[in-house]
């Protein structure tokens, strides 16, 4: 809407206000910025179960609204749109929605083996110096990277 | 105002500001997490990176130190040995993160930023999760990541 965001705020601006996050949380309630946690908690919520942590779905609500924010209204608008622009020039709808779907649940549930996600491990995990998330880290990179290669090359390299 | 009521608000404001700042590092894009992965730009490595050297210090200070928080008691940081459900977890994730080109967080920014596609994304995940929830039966704490044992709240 405004306008006043650049395309990308530079790493060494993001990276630092990420990094007084996670110790903010710690400090104030002793809790890590796990994401995937915040997913458990609102599916526990919609199904009525007993002990949902409740801060977790209003911080699953605040990703959103904090998304708004600032993709909306700091900045100019993209709009309504598909997304993934880069998988749309490769792949028709009927490729893209299956791909996206098998990647989500693979990550889902790839995510609440490890017990934590890129945040959960990648960030707050790897702060606290946690030799399981470092591990976890580790491999999610390694496994990442290694699709996204075998990806490009199953494409001829236009992905 | 309660404890309970204090964290919510807590949560929502950190989470606001998670967002945001996926947001503003458009870490909701694909082309994004594409990039990061393919190597060919390493903005997002060094946006992970700056966010531990800036986080791992003070935690350790801050532990040294036996810092109380207001509402979790005494910081204590988690420590777990890695076992065979992390590697394998982490294997996974990474193949769905590489395929799906976002993960838990980024994803709802991606909802909120008009990107349709997040419509499939996001559910996916809860189908994920789920999964792996219905195999073990009750165990509703997965997921924050490391994570020492929850905190009890005075109300």
């Amino acid at each position: 809407m405004f306008d006043l965001l650049p395309d990308r705020l530079p790493w060494f601006i993001g990276g630092p206000i990420l990094g007084l996050l996670i110790v903010g949380l710690f400090v104030l309630a002793n809790q890590p910025l796990g994401a995937s946690g915040a997913y458990v908690q609102t599916s526990g919520l919609f199904r009525r179960q007993a002990g949902v942590v409740k801060w977790r779905v209003w911080y699953f609500v605040g990703l959103f609204v904090g998304g708004l924010l600032v993709t909306r209204v700091l900045r100019e608008d993209a709009g309504v749109r598909s997304g993934y622009d880069a998988l749309r020039e490769v792949f028709p709808l009927g490729v893209t929605i299956p791909l996206v779907l098998g990647g989500a649940i693979l990550l889902g549930y790839g995510a609440a083996l490890a017990g934590g996600c890129t945040s959960g491990h990648g960030m707050c995990g790897t702060a606290q110096r946690s030799p399981a998330s470092l591990a976890v880290t580790a491999t999610f990179m390694a496994t990442a990277i290694l699709t996204t290669f075998i990806l490009r090359v199953a494409t001829g390299g236009a992905l | 105002m309660s404890n309970t009521t204090k964290l919510n608000v807590i949560g929502l404001i950190f989470g606001a500001m998670f967002g945001g700042v996926l947001g503003a590092m458009n870490l909701h894009e694909y082309d994004t997490i594409h990039a990061m992965l393919r190597l060919d730009e390493p903005d997002i490595f060094l946006f992970m990176a700056s966010a531990i050297v800036v986080s791992a210090p003070l935690l350790w200070l801050l532990e040294r130190n036996g810092f109380t928080t207001p509402l979790g008691g005494e910081l204590r940081l988690s420590r777990s040995k890695p076992e065979a459900h992390h590697i394998k977890g982490g294997a996974l994730f990474g193949i769905g993160w590489a395929i799906a080109g976002t993960c838990p967080a980024p994803a709802l920014v991606m909802f909120s930023s008009g990107a349709m596609l997040s419509l499939i994304a996001i559910p996916g995940i809860f189908i994920g999760l789920h999964l792996r929830e219905r195999q073990q039966r009750g165990v509703g704490h997965s997921g924050d990541g490391e994570h020492r044992d929850l905190v009890t709240l005075s109300k």
